[in-house]
């Protein structure tokens, strides 16, 4: 309604009004304990919490300051039922509503087991508890260290089992809080220590009592320092059923601190028992051993070859016999196989077969040389009969011959040829007239041309 | 490794190794005095080792300055 305002009616600030309500709310819900689902969870800095916690139908603003949540044991995470307690308030800045806690227990369980579950989940999947990292506990440390309270039962009863087992043990003891807010770290640092100080294993432990009692070794900043120590470290915790998470973490856990005594020494009876059997069966192998060679040895020392050797060189002559007649008859066979490839030769080249051969080229060449004999013979004697008569036919046509029979041979005075033609000649020219018995030289007088008549003239 | 150096643990493992070589039929009669021999050295070693540690219980503390340092500690005493 406009103007519905009368005067009496105050005026607010926005701040004004916030600030009422916030301390009315404080006033009104002061000490309140609220159980829910926890969603949106926001961890700022790891400092303060801002979650939602809600039901069914409705949700509601939380916050949880670092100086109430740092001695949180379990984590608040997302899906978690809780039961808070605290009081509303109003953040003035913004004008919203939220709770304020105080104190936040789980429900359904206590805060220390889903704390030892939470650890335990979250330690498992980094692999604190996988067995590659386990570390082989030494059968016989020289030096035990051993982490507990000096004053409580537990060191009596390791001491005496190791006794027992093992007369002259080395003990180190590192005296610790086992319960209580300074517990957990004593024990890291005794760790460090026993580490530092040199020892071949340490054991860790307490007796039994409630999750409370042992709540120190179920820390993460234990699991963390178990796991990184280099020397093989024994939890022995409380009783048989109790579990921590050191027990988890440790490279052995002992179910009492007793079974510790047992797991870190042997039993020196027992081991120098083991050590007797173990001498008294080597020495018994080789023993048999040579029992075993010392029969192989005489069997063989019977048989034929060491008692009379000569059978054995005997049946070995036999052989080499047999061998040997093998050897000659193959050699024949073998021989006679070649025998007959070379007949194959020898047929081919026939003595008989060559001889003939050779009186016809024998004869064949006689028979040339006598018709060469009488060829030339024939030639000769051709030749001969020719040259005969050509030596008539010389002695026929010799000029000496025709010159004896009256004629003459006319030269010029000079030249040896001789004149056949009157018109060789001039009037007055010397010649030579050349007769059997001599020459006369004369002068030409008288040409008179008279051809003369060639009569018959007989050739041969 | 000289065996006088191992540890009671090598000691015993070796040995273990050398009942088992021995059980082998096939080993030579050589090999088996040898083996037979290096047994007999470690199951000494091994005797050695149980009797060598001193039986002593200490106390490990830090001292003012710090330093570690142990005291024979006895618990019957301790207890009075």
């Amino acid at each position: 309604m406009e103007g519905s305002k009368t005067s009496k009616s105050k005026i607010y600030t926005v701040s004004e009004i916030n600030l009422k309500i916030r301390k009315n709310l404080e006033t009104n819900y002061s000490d309140i304990w609220l159980e829910g689902e926890v969603s949106n969870f926001y961890f700022h800095n790891r400092k303060n919490m801002y979650f939602d916690l809600k039901d069914e139908n409705s949700k509601i603003r939380v916050v949880m300051f670092h100086s109430n949540n740092k001695n949180l044991i379990f984590e608040i995470k997302e899906g978690l039922h809780i039961l808070i307690n605290g009081y509303v308030s109003v953040y003035e800045k913004r004008g919203e509503y939220q709770m304020i806690a105080l104190d936040v227990r789980p429900i359904g369980k206590g805060s220390l087991i889903l704390a030892f579950e939470q650890l335990k989940e979250k330690l498992e999947k980094k692999g604190y508890f996988d067995r590659v990292y386990k570390k082989n506990i030494p059968i016989l440390p020289n030096k035990i260290g051993i982490a507990t309270s000096v004053g409580g039962a537990v060191i009596r009863d390791i001491i005496s089992v190791l006794e027992r087992r093992f007369k002259n043990f080395h003990l180190i003891i590192r005296d610790v809080n086992v319960q209580g807010i300074t517990s957990s770290d004593e024990i890291c640092n005794a760790i460090d220590d026993l580490r530092q100080y040199g020892v071949d294993v340490i054991i860790l432990a307490r007796g039994g009592g409630s999750l409370e009692d042992l709540w120190a070794f179920n820390t993460e900043k234990l699991a963390e320092k178990i796991f990184d120590c280099p020397v093989p470290l024994i939890s022995a915790v409380g009783h048989e059923t109790d579990y921590t998470i050191s027990d988890f973490v440790a490279d052995k856990r002992a179910a009492t601190p007793s079974v510790a005594g047992e797991l870190v020494v042997l039993d020196k009876t027992e081991a120098l028992e083991n050590l007797k059997e173990t001498n008294k069966k080597i020495k018994n192998l080789v023993k048999s051993k040579i029992v075993i060679l010392k029969k192989e040895f005489n069997f063989l020392a019977s048989r034929r070859i060491f008692i009379r050797p000569e059978t054995i060189l005997n049946k070995f002559n036999q052989f080499a016999g047999e061998l040997r007649i093998k050897l000659i008859e193959n050699m024949k066979k073998l021989i006679r196989t070649r025998g007959e490839i070379l007949s194959e030769y020898n047929s081919l080249i026939d003595e008989k077969n060559i001889l003939k051969r050779i009186y016809i080229y024998k004869m064949a060449v006689k028979n040339m040389d006598i018709r060469m004999v009488s060829g030339i013979k024939n030639y000769l004697t051709l030749k001969k009969s020719r040259l005969k008569f050509i030596l008539e036919n010389l002695q026929e046509k010799n000029p000496v011959v025709i010159l004896q029979r009256g004629f003459a041979i006319i030269y010029k005075e000079k030249e040896d040829k001789n004149i056949k033609s009157i018109d060789n000649v001039k009037i007055n020219q010397k010649v030579r007239i050349m007769l059997t018995d001599g020459i006369l030289n004369a002068r030409i007088f008288k040409k008179i041309y008279k051809k003369l008549e060639i009569g018959f003239k007989n050739e041969n | 490794m000289k065996i006088e150096k191992m540890s009671f643990e090598e000691s015993v493992t070796k040995l273990e190794e050398i009942v088992k070589k021995l059980e082998d039929e096939n080993i030579s009669l050589e090999e088996s005095m040898e083996k037979f021999e290096m047994g007999i050295k470690l199951s000494s070693n091994c005797l050695k080792r149980l009797n060598e540690a001193e039986g002593k219980i200490e106390e490990l503390t830090r001292s003012e300055d710090g330093k570690l340092v142990t005291r024979e500690l006895d618990l019957e005493k301790e207890n009075k």
